[in-house]
Order: structure tokens, then sequence, then C-alpha cells
């Protein structure tokens, strides 16, 4: 069973709330998203485990579990092309969960006209894997999003 | 057929490409005939869903979307 974390400090509002359908629909996985606090901050890793994908904009952490993690910061964050994000680890890197993977300043992006939202999805996890999935309130990073067993 | 080449087949052919983009879940293609894309082939060639909008087309792959996109830039170069 992984548990895993928010990687950003924020407003919880499930991925019914991105404003973007491959994540509100989950296309992806199933999970659930935050609005994250309007400060410059650095997004954490959700779990412990291997960087296996590191884009400045998302990035995925694999556990000794298999569970891939995908962290998205920001919703058409990839046509940035990397503007306003800093890479803080490396593709391949082992993380304990709660490290810091992408410094970035969701206040930047929202006022570039895109939505900061953080979606964070269990990739490919089958119904009813996740439980206690947060669905609102508030998160600080580091705290518990939903496990997944 | 693998991946890349079954996307390509679904998305008009090669020279139906005009350019492809991976993002972090999708891959953001612009296509000449938005009518050469056959959506029951992306999703037979393992996509989990398809968004069209006109000309652009965004094929839905997961993470693994880097590594098919430069798959199909080796099939279209």
């Amino acid at each position: 069973m992984t548990r895993v974390l928010s990687p950003v400090a924020g407003r919880v509002v499930g991925l019914a709330g991105v404003p973007d359908p491959v994540f509100a629909q989950a296309m992806v996985g199933p999970g659930t998203a935050v609005d994250p606090r309007r400060a410059p901050g650095r997004a954490i890793a959700p779990v412990s485990g291997r960087i296996v994908k590191l884009h400045p904009h998302a990035y995925v952490v694999v556990d000794a579990e298999g569970h891939g993690v995908l962290v998205h910061l920001g919703i058409d964050t990839v046509k940035l092309k990397g503007a306003g994000f800093e890479l803080l680890a490396a593709e391949g890197d082992e993380v304990a969960a709660g490290d810091p993977v992408v410094g970035w300043n969701p206040a930047e992006i929202e006022s570039g006209g895109r939505s900061p939202i953080c979606a964070v999805v269990a990739l490919d996890a089958g119904d009813g894997a996740l439980t206690d999935v947060l669905e609102s309130g508030e998160v600080g990073a580091g705290d518990e999003l939903f496990t997944w067993d | 057929m693998d991946k890349a080449e079954a996307i390509v087949a679904a998305l008009g052919g090669a020279d139906n490409i005009v350019e492809i983009e991976p993002c972090a879940t999708r891959l953001r293609t612009e296509v000449s005939d938005a009518g050469k894309v056959d959506e029951a082939a992306l999703k037979r060639a393992g996509a989990f869903g398809v968004m069209r909008s006109g000309t652009v087309v965004q094929v839905v792959v997961g993470p693994e979307a880097d590594t098919i996109a430069s798959d199909i830039e080796d099939i279209l170069d």
C-alpha cells in the first residue's frame, strides 16, 4: 500500500476540478488535484521511488511496488517550454517522498493566463485501487492525498 | 506493427501529419486532413482517449508520450 502525498500546498479540488478533460475524465488514471497556494514553492515527490519521467512541468515517480504517480503542474504548461520551472532533481534519481523535484511559482503561471492546478494521478490504477481520496479542503505539501493498494 | 506505427497509420499516415509534439500525458498532433483520422484505430493502438478540435488531434497515451513521439518522428523522417 502506498501513501500518496500532496506535492504542493493549497486547496484540494478533485480531478473533476481540473480544467482539462484528460485529467477531469481520469483518462490516464484516478487521483485528485490541488489548486496551489499562489506563492513561489517547490513541488515535492509524492512517493518514495525513482523519477522515471521528468519534464519541467510534470514528473512521474514509481515506487517499490511499481505504483507510478504523475504530478502535472498546471494546465497546458507544456507550452511554456520550461520557462518558470526549475528542475531540482534529475530523471532516474531515487527520491524520498517529500524531496523537492521542481521549483515554480503558481502565481506566475496564472498571470500568464494558465491554470496552475496540480493534478496528482495514480497511473493505470484500477477501479477501487485508491482509498481515502481527498476531494476538498486545505492541504500542506506532504499531507496525504490518498492511499493506493 | 508497433505502437508508434499504429498511431501514425490511425492518424492518416505519415503524409497527413503536419506536426507532432509530446506532452506529459498525450501527443499533440496537427494533421492536414482531419477526416483521415481513425479514432477507433487510435484506441486499438493503445490510446486512452482522443480529443479533436479541427485539425488538432490530441492522442492520450500516458507518460510514454515522449518515447512514442520520438519513435513517430523516426518514422516521419
